[in-house]
């Protein structure tokens, strides 16, 4: 564009000039949080600050800043080219325009999309994805620090208001489909694990909240868990939420509060039960060898990484539990009898049976 | 004066009146209406991470933190709601959960304390009991105000070893709550920048970069992270473990002629440790490590001297003092003005020094009153005092427009001076260093300029030539920065004082002062060295030297008295003999530390410290400031004015009466000027030198040529406290 003269100073002739820098940042999290945006092209550390003052009054070295999205900036030609008319026919009262997602996880057509504001997250997943091989289970929209929703949410319209009323945010526009095999448990200490690691550790609900939320998940997750640790994730979430400077810290509970909200069987069930029914969590599962449908083909044998499965060829095999890792990868390989299923399986709830 | 303006504001259903611009905390608290935080800070920049301070405010979403939301014209503030009071518990819980507090919750509370012997000292601190701050921790304070009694979070210690190689304080990251109050105060209020955040998430901690070490990054070692950390996380080496302060005493660091003022913390009738004043109006509390670090560990050595003691051919015997001062006046008298001088140390107070050249000129008869200032400058001592004496307040480097330094470093001294130098070239004025070495300012200079100090006066002429419009080829670079008309000021450190070339340093200042209008700071050691040209303690300077129309009339000394001559008595106060003093037969040393090995004097007289007996200094700005006593002398110490009028009085019959401090101050008020007026403050107009100077060239042989470590009484600090032996290591690396 320079060389076109379409950029520096005095662009084409006028007394216009203009300049575009790209900064790179270092790949924090919470440097898409502006504050800390800021802090970090400044040079300094990349630590939120509180507002007042925003940064339209003092933000880049002191001065008014406006930040904005490259999707923001991306859509400005369309509507400087089309019309603010031709731009408002799209989306739905209150919310115009379109938006873009990534549509992710345990769909058929996973990519880049543009949809309309308002567009329900059943045609998003089913008409644009091509829908869900296994049953659909869960969406996780708006990115790590987004909400997870459930089934009864599909007709929810995309748009930011909807989104908040369901518990959830708009974010950074991450789509995540789940099936049967995500456990929900697992998903929200996933997320947590992310936002923990990224927290600044500037503040302490964030800081030291996220760290004893991801400490009680831990804990379901291995069976372990008390009834009581649901009220406890309840509190430290709200107390996150109400407490934290910034986004990061205010959004960061997300997965884990709308899971407790929308799937709180299952976490009951890991607490109870010490099930999990997607089969996820290593400490609650067994794998195990069905004498009757193994036909000693050994593929199983090949894979194990530590040797926990033994036996002759065609012969029923063994497996050692003591030996095994779970890393499910004889699971995987199992599918030599069609007819007869898979010949290993993962149990669950173990120690009540 | 204008009016500052206000704004009306609703706390808690209360309207009051609150200084526009101000954080709500503040606000309250003028208001005296408590919100409990732990990371704001008076002097600090607010920061909002310890979430405590939540309040809730009409038109703002959620819970915003009071130190860092302004108020603004009718805001309505709740401080107190019962959602406000959980949230704050709840994030106290959490605070708590990362800082082994187990006695803040335990039922047994201080009973522990009846059976704590030697659990104190351990080296894990797992609760209040075993910390060093138990008792002065803001995190009790703020558990109690916040009325948590009990928490529901398992408390996660973090597993840091604590961190003791460097000199003069330990880290105990296990206790940091991360406020960043000393990240804060390093890099807003110093402006040194040693400390900062690293890692995040739960692994988030402090420290300099890259893993240094504080020596290595640079710290100045001035203890403001220590003083302003709420919990036991920063701890002095020395000050550890003596607790809560008995009293905090008010005085002014003996070091240097800045005159910074010090609370010196007392434990037990024993200065343990020392403190910033932040409304101190000469150094706004930016003391250095010497005034922050040094002063317990040397009034409190083991190697105080405690009792009179006199060298007999068998070895050294105590006597009590009666007999001690019979023997000083003895082996003056029978020695006689001809065969006796004098040493006073320029660190010693006003009073010391009037009354000892008193001693020398009316008891002894000789104008013998001999200095280290003497000797170390030579023939350079004249121009030195001149600059000295004239040197412009630490204040006026901030309004400047160009800083030229020479040879100065302000990492371990003059820090006040230092950062007021950051300060102002941050602010843009144009900053010139040269030195030697590189130099902490250097970071912040537009040139800096490192060269042998035999360069440096060439290099000055190339600025004085540049600013009158002549640049030569030399001084290009530097030369076109500087203007004249500006306000300019040119600060010479220790290292030009004391380099081979400081004669041809001191013609050049003097230049640029006199012709080119620049303003000057000079950096040196000699403590009350103002105090000396007030009373007269130098060979031919009377009482009153600095005169009410505030011209400064100098001899050279060595015009004077002889100052090579050998001869049979030699009285040393506060101060120890040095190569270049003359010999003498007979030492009578009178200090408070014993002199350097190699000088065995004959008769040792313990004197009290600055801390012990009180007195008066003067500033290098020419303020007249107070030490004041802070604890009981020193076994059997006594005051040096003490000392002398006992030897006067048995040398003579009822010379210098003097019963006590308030008598020689009055005799002072009376007879110099400036004593007596409310500014206390001498006048300093001009110095002219009287009478003849002595042969051109240094009389004494080799003068000082360099800076010698930092000493006080002419002992080295480094001898007698611990921290100060890495700092003159790394000064020399």
């Amino acid at each position: 564009m320079r060389e076109y003269g379409l950029l520096g100073s005095n662009i084409l002739d006028s007394d216009f000039s203009f300049e575009i820098k790209i900064k790179e940042g270092a790949g924090a999290f919470v440097c898409g949080e502006e504050t800390a945006l800021i802090g970090s092209i400044e040079g300094k550390r990349g630590m939120p600050r509180s507002r007042p003052p925003f940064p339209a009054i003092a933000g880049l070295f002191g001065s008014p800043t406006i930040i904005n999205n490259v999707e923001t900036l991306g859509t400005l030609p369309n509507i400087l080219r089309n019309g603010p008319d031709w731009y408002t026919r799209f989306g739905k009262e209150g919310n115009r325009g379109t938006k873009t997602f990534s549509l992710v996880g345990k769909i058929r057509r996973p990519g880049l999309i543009e949809v309309q504001l308002g567009t329900t997250l059943r045609e998003i997943i089913f008409d644009i994805g091509g829908g869900v091989q296994k049953p659909f289970k869960a969406i996780q929209t708006g990115g790590p620090s987004g909400g997870c929703l459930s089934e009864e949410f599909l007709d929810l319209t995309v748009d930011y208001e909807s989104l908040a009323s369901a518990g959830s945010i708009m974010g950074s526009g991450g789509l995540i489909v789940m099936d049967e095999d995500t456990c929900i448990v697992d998903l929200a200490k996933y997320f947590l694990d992310f936002t923990q690691k990224e927290s600044c550790g500037k503040c302490v609900p964030c800081r030291v909240g996220t760290k004893h939320i991801l400490e009680i998940l831990q804990r379901i997750t291995e069976g372990e868990g008390s009834p009581d640790d649901l009220l406890a994730l309840r509190t430290l979430g709200d107390t996150i939420k109400k407490g934290a400077l910034c986004g990061l810290g205010q959004t960061a509970p997300n997965p884990v509060l709308t899971t407790l909200r929308y799937f709180r069987n299952e976490y009951l069930e890991h607490i109870k039960d010490h099930t999990c029914r997607a089969t996820v969590c290593k400490s609650l599962i067994e794998y195990r060898v069905i004498k009757e449908k193994c036909t000693g083909c050994q593929s199983c044998v090949r894979v194990c990484p530590t040797g926990a499965i033994t036996g002759p060829r065609s012969e029923p095999h063994n497996l050692d539990a003591s030996k095994c890792i779970k890393c499910r990868s004889c699971y995987e390989i199992c599918r030599y009898d069609a007819i007869a299923g898979d010949a290993i399986v993962i149990r669950t709830a173990e120690r009540q049976s | 004066m204008t009016k500052e303006k206000k704004v009306s504001i609703t706390i808690d259903n209360r309207k009051v009146e609150a200084k526009a611009k101000t954080t709500i905390l503040q606000a309250a608290r003028d208001n005296n209406i408590d919100i409990p935080s732990l990371c704001a800070l008076e002097h600090l920049p607010s920061y909002g991470a310890c979430r405590l301070c939540v309040v809730e405010v009409d038109g703002i979403r959620g819970f915003p933190t009071s130190c860092t939301t302004p108020v603004e014209d009718g805001m309505v503030i709740r401080t107190d709601t019962a959602e406000v009071r959980t949230l704050r518990q709840e994030v106290l819980k959490l605070l708590l959960s990362e800082h082994p507090a187990s006695c803040l919750f335990c039922e047994e509370q201080t009973d522990c304390k009846n059976f704590q012997g030697t659990i104190r000292k351990v080296g894990v601190t797992t609760g209040c009991r075993y910390c060093p701050n138990d008792d002065m921790c803001e995190l009790q304070e703020v558990t109690k105000k916040v009325g948590l009694t009990e928490t529901s979070y398992p408390v996660y210690y973090r597993n840091f070893p604590v961190e003791k190689e460097d000199p003069f304080y330990d880290r105990d990251y296990n206790l940091c709550l991360l406020c960043g109050r000393c990240v804060r105060v390093c890099n807003d209020v110093r402006l040194n920048g040693t400390l900062s955040f690293k890692q995040r998430g739960k692994m988030t901690t402090i420290g300099p970069a890259f893993g240094r070490s504080h020596l290595e990054a640079g710290c100045e070692f001035c203890g403001a992270c220590v003083a302003v950390c709420p919990t036991g996380a920063l701890s002095a080496k020395a000050s550890k473990w003596s607790g809560k302060p008995d009293e905090v005493v008010e005085s002014t660091c003996p070091y240097c002629p800045i005159g910074c003022t010090l609370d010196l913390k007392v434990k037990a009738g024993e200065v343990v440790d020392v403190s910033a004043d932040y409304d101190s109006p000469t150094e706004h509390g930016l003391i250095c490590v010497k005034g922050r670090f040094a002063i317990p560990e040397y009034v409190l050595s083991p190697d105080r001297l405690a009792r009179p003691t006199i060298l007999k051919p068998e070895g050294y015997d105590f006597l009590p003092w009666e007999e001690a001062l019979d023997e000083a006046a003895a082996k003056l008298k029978a020695a006689g003005p001809k065969n006796t001088f004098v040493v006073v140390s320029p660190q010693l107070s006003n009073e010391d020094l009037f009354v000892a050249q008193r001693f020398a000129r009316e008891v002894i008869g000789t104008e013998a009153i001999l200095s280290s200032v003497i000797f170390d400058l030579g023939s350079d001592l004249r121009s030195f005092v001149d600059l000295v004496v004239m040197s412009e307040q630490i204040d006026t480097i901030e309004e400047t427009k160009g800083i030229l330094t020479i040879g100065l470093d302000t990492t371990y001294g003059f820090t006040p001076l230092g950062i007021a130098v950051k300060k102002a070239a941050k602010k843009g004025a144009i900053l010139v260093t040269v030195s030697e070495h590189e130099c902490n300012l250097d970071m912040l200079s537009e040139e800096a300029f490192q060269s042998d100090a035999a360069k440096w006066p060439e290099f000055m002429d190339g600025i004085m030539k540049s600013m009158s419009g002549n640049g030569t080829r030399k001084s290009k670079a530097a030369a076109p920065l500087f203007k004249k008309g500006d306000r300019n000021v040119v600060i010479i450190g220790p290292d030009a004082v004391f380099s081979g070339k400081r004669k041809e340093i001191f013609e050049r200042v003097l230049a640029m002062r006199d012709n080119l209008g620049w303003k000057v700071i000079v950096c040196h050691p000699y403590t009350n060295l103002m105090g000396m040209l007030a009373m007269g303690a130098l060979p031919g300077l009377k009482p009153g030297g600095l005169k009410s129309d505030g011209v400064l009339k100098l001899k050279d000394p060595a015009g004077v008295v002889d100052l090579k001559q050998n001869r049979k008595v030699g009285y040393f106060i506060g101060e120890a003999p040095s190569p270049e003093m003359p010999k003498c037969e007979y030492l009578i040393y009178e200090n408070a530390l014993p002199a350097p090995s190699g000088f065995d004097p004959n008769l040792i007289l313990p004197a009290g410290l600055f801390t012990e007996s009180p007195g008066t200094t003067i500033s290098s700005e020419g303020k007249i400031l107070t030490f004041n006593r802070a604890s009981a002398p020193f076994a059997e110490s006594k005051p040096d004015w003490w000392i002398i009028s006992g030897i006067a009085a048995r040398m003579k019959k009822g010379a210098l009466k003097y019963s006590s401090l308030a008598a020689i101050q009055s005799e002072i008020k009376k007879s110099i000027p400036g004593f007596s007026g409310k500014e206390r403050r001498v006048p300093r107009k001009k110095v002219v030198m009287e009478g003849k100077a002595a042969a051109a060239g240094n009389p004494f042989g080799p003068c000082r040529d360099a800076a010698a470590p930092a000493a006080f009484r002419g002992v080295p600090l480094h001898d007698h406290v611990a921290g100060m032996k890495a700092i003159e290591e790394r000064r020399h690396k």
